[in-house]
């Protein structure tokens, strides 16, 4: 019986082995934890992330969190249990999500963060992230600069919980509330969602229907805004700013709906996140914990030089 | 029966040192001690403009030699002089120099200029990063997170505004010589020399 026990142990171990050795042969694996494929511009950057990874050898599978925490959580513990080899993640909250990061950490699988940040200086080998407060800078410029330096708008922020919805309103208000006669009348939060945006915007616009304009932190609740003024018969007299560069806001921008938008560069995020994996493969460990990628105005004025998600 | 004590001896040992390693008790203070305090941007902003920048004071070029070299090499200039924390188009060039007081506005101090640049000096808006990244002294690095970093360009801007412009502002007058370092703020992909605004981080007036 004893050696019966010994020689089930050895053959355990050695069918360990074999596995470990197979496992060496095959392509490496990357996840891609996105924190919601119910925006376009997260399908871009997933999608783009993908395609990059192929192209440098990989296999690679996009988990959707949906904006859940928790199901973010499954999906990490889902990729360390399968033997992904690293993570690109975009995070669904940026304090809430570190604990994700650190698991993969914990069990040697680099991340790295794509376009949001988690409030960890080391949890994730590397976080590239667009540089939104300088975005809303000019975009705050140019906002001022349309509506002539007077009137009332509303704010529709994004997701609370997240960094970027911040560094954009910030940004943003850093230029326009030196402007005493541009009087913000409602802040409201539509989580970065293009159904929310127009049910807040709808009531908003109960409250508030002689605003001149709606600063939106991404082009999903532009969209939405947009389309409550125009249920409203408001489309004309109220000025829509988003953020993104989204493919319906480029358009839209070119309509005449959409007064400007700030391109970030999902592409630029995303091929740089799936070549800092393939560098960390290859041995290379010295990566900038926080790499900002600049943001761009689009407006009527330059159009042409732009489309959906990056410039022409 | 002494096989039975020995088992029972090694069960008691065993359970001992789980319990051992299962509790660990540390002084109060010490825990406390070791807390992360939250990040000051004010008390950072402050020792940036007040300490840190003037220790590297050397760094900045006289704004006319820069300007000679922005306009017959530009990409040289802004790969020696320019800094960004992020990667794109704006670059920020810290400066120095000295001028005549050409005329004074609510927004700005305008410098005669030796060259054909419209060279002004903002005392109203001072906004945006040009202060911070400057200098190239600032890395992503040293913060948690990207409000912190974010944060800081604002208390930069607001001690400009409160501390380094009022003083000077109020006694300059037209003709007055003016000496001052600053940032600059340009497009690699569209260098304009015509209007150079800067954002003053020491001023003083030297009549």
């Amino acid at each position: 019986m004893k050696l019966f026990k010994v020689l089930l142990l050895l053959l355990v171990i050695f069918a360990g082995c074999n596995g470990d050795s197979k496992k060496s042969d095959e392509p490496k694996k990357i996840a891609i934890v996105v924190s919601t494929l119910n925006n376009p511009w997260f399908v871009f950057l997933a999608e783009t992330a993908a395609k990059k990874a192929k192209e440098l050898g990989y296999e690679s599978k996009i988990f959707d969190s949906q904006n859940n925490t928790a199901l973010e959580t499954d999906h990490f513990e889902n990729a360390i249990s399968s033997g992904y080899d690293a993570v690109l993640f975009n995070p669904t909250d940026a304090t809430g999500s570190v604990a994700n990061a650190t698991k993969a950490k914990n069990a040697d699988i680099p991340v790295f963060c794509m376009d949001r940040e988690i409030n960890s200086p080391d949890a994730a080998t590397s976080q590239i992230l667009s540089d939104n407060y300088s975005g809303c800078i000019e975009m705050g410029k140019y906002f001022v600069k349309t509506l002539n330096k007077k009137g009332k708008y509303v704010e529709l922020l994004g997701i609370v919980s997240d960094n970027n919805t911040w560094n954009r309103s910030k940004g943003f208000h850093s230029i326009v509330d030196n402007y005493k006669e541009l009087k913000m009348v409602a802040q409201q939060s539509a989580d970065f969602d293009r159904n929310k945006a127009m049910e807040v915007m709808e009531s908003l616009l109960q409250a508030n229907p002689d605003i001149n304009a709606v600063f939106c932190g991404n082009d999903a609740m532009a969209m939405g805004a947009y389309q409550a003024l125009s249920a409203a018969n408001k489309a004309d007299k109220v000025k829509v700013f988003g953020f993104d560069g989204a493919e319906d806001a480029i358009t839209s921008i070119q309509q005449g709906k959409v007064t400007a938008t700030a391109m970030q560069f999902p592409k630029v995020i995303a091929e740089t996140a799936a070549t800092f994996a393939d560098e960390y493969f290859k041995g290379k460990r010295d990566f900038p914990k926080k790499k900002p990628v600049a943001v761009e105005l689009v407006t009527k004025e330059n159009i042409e030089n732009y489309i959906g998600y990056g410039k022409k | 029966m002494l096989l039975k004590v020995g088992k029972y001896v090694v069960l008691i040992i065993a359970a001992g040192l789980i319990a051992y390693n299962s509790v660990y008790i540390k002084k109060l203070s010490e825990l406390r001690s070791a807390e992360v305090k939250p990040f000051n941007a004010k008390e950072y902003a402050r020792d940036y403009l007040y300490k840190k920048l003037p220790s590297s004071a050397g760094k900045a070029i006289e704004i006319n030699e820069l300007l000679a070299q922005l306009e017959t090499n530009p990409l040289s200039a802004f790969s020696k002089y320019s800094h960004s924390l992020s990667e794109g188009d704006s670059k920020y060039f810290l400066v120095s120099g000295t001028g005549t007081i050409a005329e004074i506005s609510d927004e700005y101090i305008f410098l005669k200029s030796k060259t054909a640049a419209n060279v002004k000096i903002a005392t109203e808006y001072i906004v945006g990063n040009t202060a911070r990244d400057a200098s190239g002294l600032i890395s992503m690095d040293e913060f948690g997170n990207s409000m912190d970093i974010n944060t800081v360009s604002e208390e930069i801007n607001k001690l400009i505004k409160t501390e380094i412009i009022p003083p000077v502002k109020a006694k300059a007058k037209k003709g007055d010589l003016i000496a001052f370092k600053g940032c600059i703020e340009l497009s690699k992909s569209d260098v304009k020399l015509d209007n150079i605004e800067i954002i003053p981080v020491f001023l003083t007036i030297k009549n």
